[in-house]
């Protein structure tokens, strides 16, 4: 980057577009604007207006000292959720033509909604459909699982195919023949008669979207592609025209949900990745304030008003997953981080039925809202209990922005809680804090141990509106030691995006037994030659040199039969001699460390399912500097009365994050307030302000 | 030493072991090696009290819920020694797994020298020996031909015991396949145990057990309410098995009558047919653990707790000897695809009707899910000489019925598993020397009704790189009556069959880009097979089928015409069945002709009335309570100074006498007894009809008495 350049960070949100700039000295500015959903570009360049404004400097100023403005969008989620993106029509093999139908039975009916409600059995209507079924065309065509041809492609056939398509209303085409992925020749020469038949139609082939085995989210997966596509390009182009109009010099990084960015000639192949971003930059975020902080191991907690989100950082490394749902019914094949979700929020809803007491999922949203909204709320949330335990102050909440009721937090806890369970209303409300803590910390269990983690071992950093009043109890429940409650977090996505690398990630299925090395060389050297291709052409077509990025390699494999792979790191010159050998004990040390020793095989057959590359440019970032000491004097600024459960009323002080500067500790039972968010400090945890303006709270044993 | 615990520790410390619990299903399904686990579900985690009762179960199957708790305390009343770190497996029918396939594993967790709980899987492995590959024993006439049942100690004290490892393994034609599933049973549990005993160090035993013990009764609690706000009454459910065994063309019943007892659901089964010998025979465990489904899946769902408490408030009669309590040495190996799958079809139906009747609960109703389980197992020697084999996923493309409110869902999986799916086709074509020549969705497979039944999907393969792939069809039922029941008048859905075409030209139409869509088009010999049938494939040879469809909900003349219109243009029914099952008429392009189609239906519900006069039909109802209520979609029951009589909401019609009628099964649709070309000589359709108004209330597979024919 060059000096005195600027990172700019743009994350659209439901409510708020947050931007972020970092400046040559490491020092972050942040910035709000309202979201305009309607045309989101508006909300960006308003944001980016409103920082101008707020450091008195011209737009142009700002744009023409940025070296990068990277941006997390929702333009490409929306389109998804909506289904508002391209009429998308489906060229298939012939016989296959119902794969999205059939969805393999529940998956695409259930796949991707939490439990509760699939156990709903009677009440899980299918999504809509992504292709309507009379958009679908078989053509004559058929590969078999060894990638050598059976019958060739019909060319005059897939002409009629596309044309008919096209004429009967698509405005955008996918085409997912069986086995492309090991014989891409059919879909690519079909990509060549549409052009001939309706060009100027966009066509996405699965062979390149997710060349991976599994027709069916192989299918969804390029069917999504081809439906939020076109309008993620048509955004970006419209942003980037925008932008350089005003002095940007540089194409704008858009956020993926991998945890890197892509260049906008990239954003239409990996526009699956730009679903489902936004909370991935949170996760960049931490382990860019990890490695400042000396911490390899952190666990992301964001908790806002309907959902509390999990990402895991690893060794400096995010946990990533295979196969997300995007939606209902949707599984695609991107890689992506791994954030395990719950429906718990500041707005969940307690019920109970005089037998048990349930948190979430169902919220309250931000309409009505919680109890103490006074906006016709009845139903009491988490935020309510927070209210009346007295850790969320009524007269202070988001800044004193909103006054809330403590009287109608009461009233709807005794009713709804405290008389069905024949509890005080104080218990009711701790109760309730309690249940929520509960579910989360399990989350967090079930995030770091299916992992073959342990959270011990691990920091939790906490963000998001809500995260602050349940850090502390949730890392006392898991016996984590070190909490850290970001300086950034307001705006921690934003944070992450204008930190994150450029990153361009290709997975390529491969299957091939380990039994004969020969073999498993020369399918390992073919691919990873192939996937080295791949890369170094997105590289060139961003600009870049082949030196200038870092190139990853990886490899998924399983034991013989089974149907979920393993992802190991692969060296270069895995291709060698004892490839075999070297991948097996790999693959054994990671599987004992996760399943136990009794699980490990050593007579059982291997293969390999696929082999993976991930080519990053490094976001050249200075450090954060130092938060300069507060103007203000340190000291409570209040004294309040906390209630717990069973037990005697705390006398907690009350801080003013704003006066507590770098060295700063106030001992628990005490609340710090902040601007948007409200941090709780339980008795016998120590709270500490550092260099960087992060709090970090210490505590010991379980609650 | 029963601790009280507050509600609030209670819902902390549940869903603590509820997460636990669930991360032995998670290290299940990414060890274990077989599809039918992975993708479809087939096994199941659970924590037990000390005495063996089921406290948390996992998201698997919910037909292992109870059979898990049997085979608990099967292993507690028969163990010799049990000390800590000891892992007991079994896989007997008659100690509580529901078929040999299904390997129980337990272990008990000690505290102070004295078993605290236990903790357990099961997990369907996918071959454990016995006459037929794939161990569902379409041949066996006894026991002994069955696969072998175990009862051992695969971990001794925290040592593996490898001689017992191998003696399991070795009877296996799978062996490699079921030695990782023995790994990741094992694994499970090793890591539930690390798990429960953090908890227990950290909450202390006597917290930890009345949390257990009061999950149980929450759920119980939970259950009894719901069971009290159920009218009083009795409904039936009935299922049937069209043969038994290879080469058996038999007959056999379920005979369910479900009445509510005070706070109990007493299902009764007197009258099933008598044990047969043959595989298909449930044991009691098996019929407990079927009976229960649809109330796990429709009653408790997410809100109440999978766990010993519904069973509780369950009662159930199944006379000894019979297909649904098979005595010794019946053989058992096929009872989870055969009589128990039977018995949860007899219990949807009963429950549904059950349902019907009670306004809170209407909208559960559902008669038919996946009524036949179409398993085909093809084994094969691949080219390296390796032999490979599986059971093939595809019969979870079935339908589900028709709802209250909505259609039945096309492609809906299991009643027994809302996880439990199709694998790829590209997945299976990489394991097993096959090559699918079509997965597609069948028209008209739903049942007709006001909802119609959700649509069923039908598989064409191939054998590929092997001149001899053996096939061991075993399909629950549905050759002949389907089972797919209807309620309401709704019809049933398609019926379950398998079929062989012999010497076709499928290879050499795929290699020309023309690849058929239906067995008429392969060119070579189509061969209906038996519900329990086996045959080697050759290289020119196919294998086809397709399982259930779900039934529908209601008359179908009520069925909205624009719905109808929409069905026949997304493909899920045909013109000519929008017509005959509708009477609804289409333009030429597509819209409902609303003159033609009213002049249709008068048509057909004149035809209705060509049935003849019936008296005393109680629509498998009995209304003790007093009180008006309705009951399905138009029916009431009325109680006034004369006594209750059961009548047509729509017309007042008095329905003490109806209008009975009766049709060949192929009436309903296509894909109906097809081993009968559409006309079974041992089954007819019974629509009962309103006097009245003619409306349809109701649709009934009935067996015509006396008579046993084989094609």
């Amino acid at each position: 980057m060059a000096s005195g350049a600027l990172s700019l960070g743009v994350d659209t949100g439901g409510t708020f577009t947050d931007i972020v700039q970092i400046d040559a000295a490491g020092a972050v500015t942040v910035d709000k604007a309202f979201s305009t959903p309607a045309r989101p570009e508006d909300g960006a360049i308003e944001s980016l207006a409103g920082l101008a404004r707020n450091t008195q400097r011209p737009v142009g100023a700002v744009l023409g000292a940025a070296a990068r403005f990277a941006h997390g969008t929702t333009v490409s989620t929306n389109a998804l959720i909506q289904r508002s993106g391209a009429r998308v029509g489906l060229i298939a093999t012939r016989g296959f033509e119902d794969t999205l139908v059939i969805g393999r039975g529940p998956v695409g009916r259930v796949g991707g909604l939490p439990h509760a409600k699939a156990m709903d059995f009677l009440h899980t209507e299918p999504p809509a459909p992504l292709v309507s079924r009379r958009l679908v065309r078989g053509i004559g065509e058929r590969v078999t699982a060894e990638g050598q041809v059976l019958a060739p492609l019909d060319g005059d056939e897939a002409a009629q195919a596309v044309r008919a398509l096209v004429e009967a209303g698509a405005e955008s085409l996918a085409v997912c023949l069986l086995w492309s992925f090991l014989h891409p020749d059919h879909e690519e020469a079909v990509r060549e008669i549409a052009a001939g038949v309706a060009p100027g139609v966009p066509v996405f082939l699965s062979s390149e979207i997710a060349p991976r085995i599994g027709e069916y989210e192989r299918m969804v997966t390029t069917a999504v592609a081809a439906h939020v596509g076109p309008a993620t390009t048509r955004y970006i182009a419209s942003l980037q025209d925008r932008l350089a109009e005003d002095g940007l010099r540089y194409p704008i990084q858009i956020m993926t949900a991998a945890g890197g960015t892509t260049l906008p000639d990239g954003a239409a192949r990996e526009a699956v990745s730009v679903v489902n971003s936004g909370p991935v930059g949170g996760l960049v975020a931490a382990r860019h304030l990890g490695k400042a902080l000396g911490i390899e191991n952190a666990i992301t907690a964001d908790m806002g008003g309907t959902s509390f989100d999990v990402g895991l950082i690893s060794r400096g490394t995010i946990e990533r997953t295979g196969t997300p749902f995007l939606d209902q019914g949707l599984p695609v094949l991107t890689r992506s981080a791994r954030i395990d979700t719950l429906g718990a929020g500041g707005g969940s809803i307690a019920v109970s039925d005089g037998f048990r007491l349930r948190v979430g999922p169902e919220s309250a949203g931000a309409d009505p809202g919680p109890a103490a909204y006074g906006r016709g709320g009845e139903r009491p949330t988490v935020t309510d209990a927070l209210v009346v335990l007295g850790i969320v102050d009524p007269e202070r909440f988001f800044g004193g922005r909103y006054r809330l009721d403590a009287g109608l937090a009461e009233a709807s806890i005794q009713r709804h809680v405290a008389r069905p369970l024949g509890l005080s209303i104080a218990d009711a409300a701790a109760g309730i804090v309690e249940v929520v803590n509960g579910r989360m910390s399990d989350l967090i269990r079930k995030a770091t141990v299916e992992t073959g983690n342990d959270p011990r071992a691990f920091a939790l950093f906490a963000y998001g509106g809500a995260c602050g009043a349940h850090c502390a109890d949730l890392a006392m429940r898991l016996g984590i030691g070190r909490t850290i409650v970001p300086y950034g977090a307001p705006v921690f996505s934003a944070l992450g995006i204008a930190l994150s690398d450029i990153v361009y990630a290709h997975t390529l299925s491969a299957p091939v037994g380990l039994d004969d090395e020969q073999a498993a060389r020369r399918v390992a050297r073919e691919s990873l030659a192939a996937l080295a291709g791949r890369a170094e052409a997105d590289l060139a077509a961003s600009g870049f040199a082949p030196g200038d990025a870092a190139l990853r390699y990886s490899v998924e494999m399983r034991y013989r039969g089974q149907m979920n792979e393993i992802s190991l790191g692969l060296p270069e010159g895995a291709a060698e001699p004892g490839l075999a050998g070297r991948l097996r004990r790999a693959f054994e040390s990671l599987y004992e460390q996760r399943y136990g020793a009794s699980a490990v095989r050593v007579a059982a057959g291997m293969e390999i399912v696929s082999f993976g590359v991930e080519a990053s440019v490094a976001a050249d970032v200075p450090e954060f500097s130092e938060r300069a000491p507060p103007a203000a004097a340190p000291g409570p600024v209040r004294r309040r009365r906390i209630h717990r459960r069973g037990a005697d009323p705390l006398e907690a002080e009350i801080h003013d994050f704003e006066t507590l500067g770098p060295g700063a500790a106030v001992a628990g039972p005490a609340v710090i307030e902040r601007d948007m968010t409200t941090i709780w400090v339980p008795p016998s945890a120590l709270a500490s302000v550092d260099r960087l303006g992060n709090i970090e709270i210490a505590a010991e044993g379980r609650e | 030493m029963t601790a009280t615990v507050d509600p609030i520790t209670f819902e902390v410390l549940k869903h603590r072991l509820w997460q636990i619990n669930d991360e032995q299903s998670a290290a299940i399904k990414t060890i274990s090696a077989s599809p039918i686990v992975v993708e479809g579900n087939d096994f199941n985690t659970g924590l037990f009290t000390a005495q063996g009762e089921v406290v948390i179960a996992g998201i698997g199957s919910v037909v292992h819920v109870t059979t898990m708790g049997d085979t608990v305390r099967s292993i507690i009343g028969r163990a010799g020694r049990i000390r800590d770190g000891d892992v007991f497996l079994t896989n007997d029918p008659f100690m509580g797994a529901l078929h040999q396939n299904d390997v129980v594993m337990a272990s008990p967790v000690f505290v102070d020298g004295e078993v605290f709980m236990w903790i357990g899987n099961v997990l369907h492995h996918p071959d454990v020996g016995g006459i037929d590959e794939g161990s569902f024993c379409i041949n066996a006439r006894t026991i002994y031909q069955d696969p072998p049942r175990y009862f051992l100690k695969i971990v001794d004290e925290g040592v593996p015991s490898p001689e017992v490892e191998h003696t399991f393994v070795t009877n296996s034609r799978l062996p490699d396949m079921v030695l990782l599933d023995l790994g990741a049973q094992i694994g499970a549990i090793d890591r539930a145990r690390r798990r429960i005993d953090d908890l227990l160090a950290e909450q202390g035993a006597a917290t930890v057990r009345a949390v257990m013990e009061g999950a149980i009764d929450v759920a119980e609690a939970q259950v009894r309410d719901a069971i009290a706000d159920l009218p009083e009454g009795n409904w039936t459910g009935n299922a049937w098995m069209d043969g038994d065994r290879v080469g058996s063309d038999r007959i056999h019943r379920v005979a369910l009558r479900l009445s509510k007892e005070q706070e109990t659901l007493h299902f009764d089964f007197t009258g099933s047919s008598p044990q047969v010998d043959a595989a298909v025979n449930s044991t009691w465990p098996a019929t407990v653990g079927g009976a229960a489904v649809p109330l796990f899946s429709f009653l408790c769902q997410g809100d109440i707790d999978w766990n010993e408490g519904l069973r509780r408030r369950m009662r159930i009669t199944a006379p000894e000897g019979t297909v649904v309590n098979a005595r010794f040495p019946a053989p058992v190996s096929i009872s989870t695809v055969g009589f128990r799958w039977l018995v949860t079809v007899a219990a949807a139906e009963a429950i549904a009707r059950m349902f019907a009747s009670s306004e809170r609960f209407r909208d559960r109703v559902c008669p038919s899910w996946n009524s036949s389980s179409n398993c085909n197992n093809v084994f094969a020697t691949a080219a390296d000489g390796r032999r490979v084999g599986a059971l093939l996923s595809d019969h979870r493309g079935s339908g589900g019925g028709a709802r209250s409110f909505a259609d039945g869902f096309d492609h809906a999986g299991t009643i027994t598993s809302f996880a439990s799916s199709m694998g790829n086709v590209e997945g299976t074509e990489w394991k097993l020397p096959v090559l699918y020549v079509y997965r597609r969705c069948i028209p008209d497979s739903g049942g007709a009704g006001m909802y119609r039944g959700g649509l069923t999907a039908e598989i064409a393969l191939v054998p590929r790189g092997t001149d001899a792939l053996v096939l061991k069809s075993t399909n629950t039922a549905g050759t002949d009556q389907t089972n797919a029941h209807g309620i309401a008048g709704g019809y049933p859905g398609a019926g379950s069959q398998t079929s062989v075409v012999r010497e076709g030209r499928v290879r050499e139409l795929i290699r020309s880009g023309a690849a058929p869509s239906a067995p008429a088009e392969f060119g070579g010999r189509i061969h209906h097979l038996a519900s329990k049938d086996e045959a080697v494939l050759g290289p020119d040879d196919a294998l086809v089928f397709y399982p259930a469809g779900g039934g529908g909900y209601g008359d179908p003349l009520d069925r909205d015409p624009d719905a109808v219109a929409a069905d026949v243009a997304e493909g899920h029914v045909s013109r000519d069945q929008a017509r005959a099952q509708y009477g609804v008429a289409l333009a030429d392009d597509g819209r409902v002709d609303l003159a033609e189609t009213d002049a249709a239906r008068d048509r057909m519900r004149r035809a209705r009335r060509q049935g003849a006069a019936e008296t005393g039909w109680t629509a498998g109802t009995k209304i003790e309570t007093p009180g008006t209520h309705r009951i399905g979609e138009h029916l009431e029951s009325v109680v006034d100074e004369e006594g209750q009589t059961l009548r047509c909401a729509r017309c007042g019609h008095d329905l003490a006498g109806v209008i009975l009628r009766r049709r060949p099964l192929g009436a309903a649709g296509p894909l109906r007894a097809l081993r009968w070309g559409g006309d079974s000589p041992n089954f007819v359709l019974e629509e009962v009809v309103c006097p009245g108004c003619a409306t349809l209330h109701e649709v009934r597979e009935i067996r015509i008495e006396g008579k046993e024919t084989t094609p």
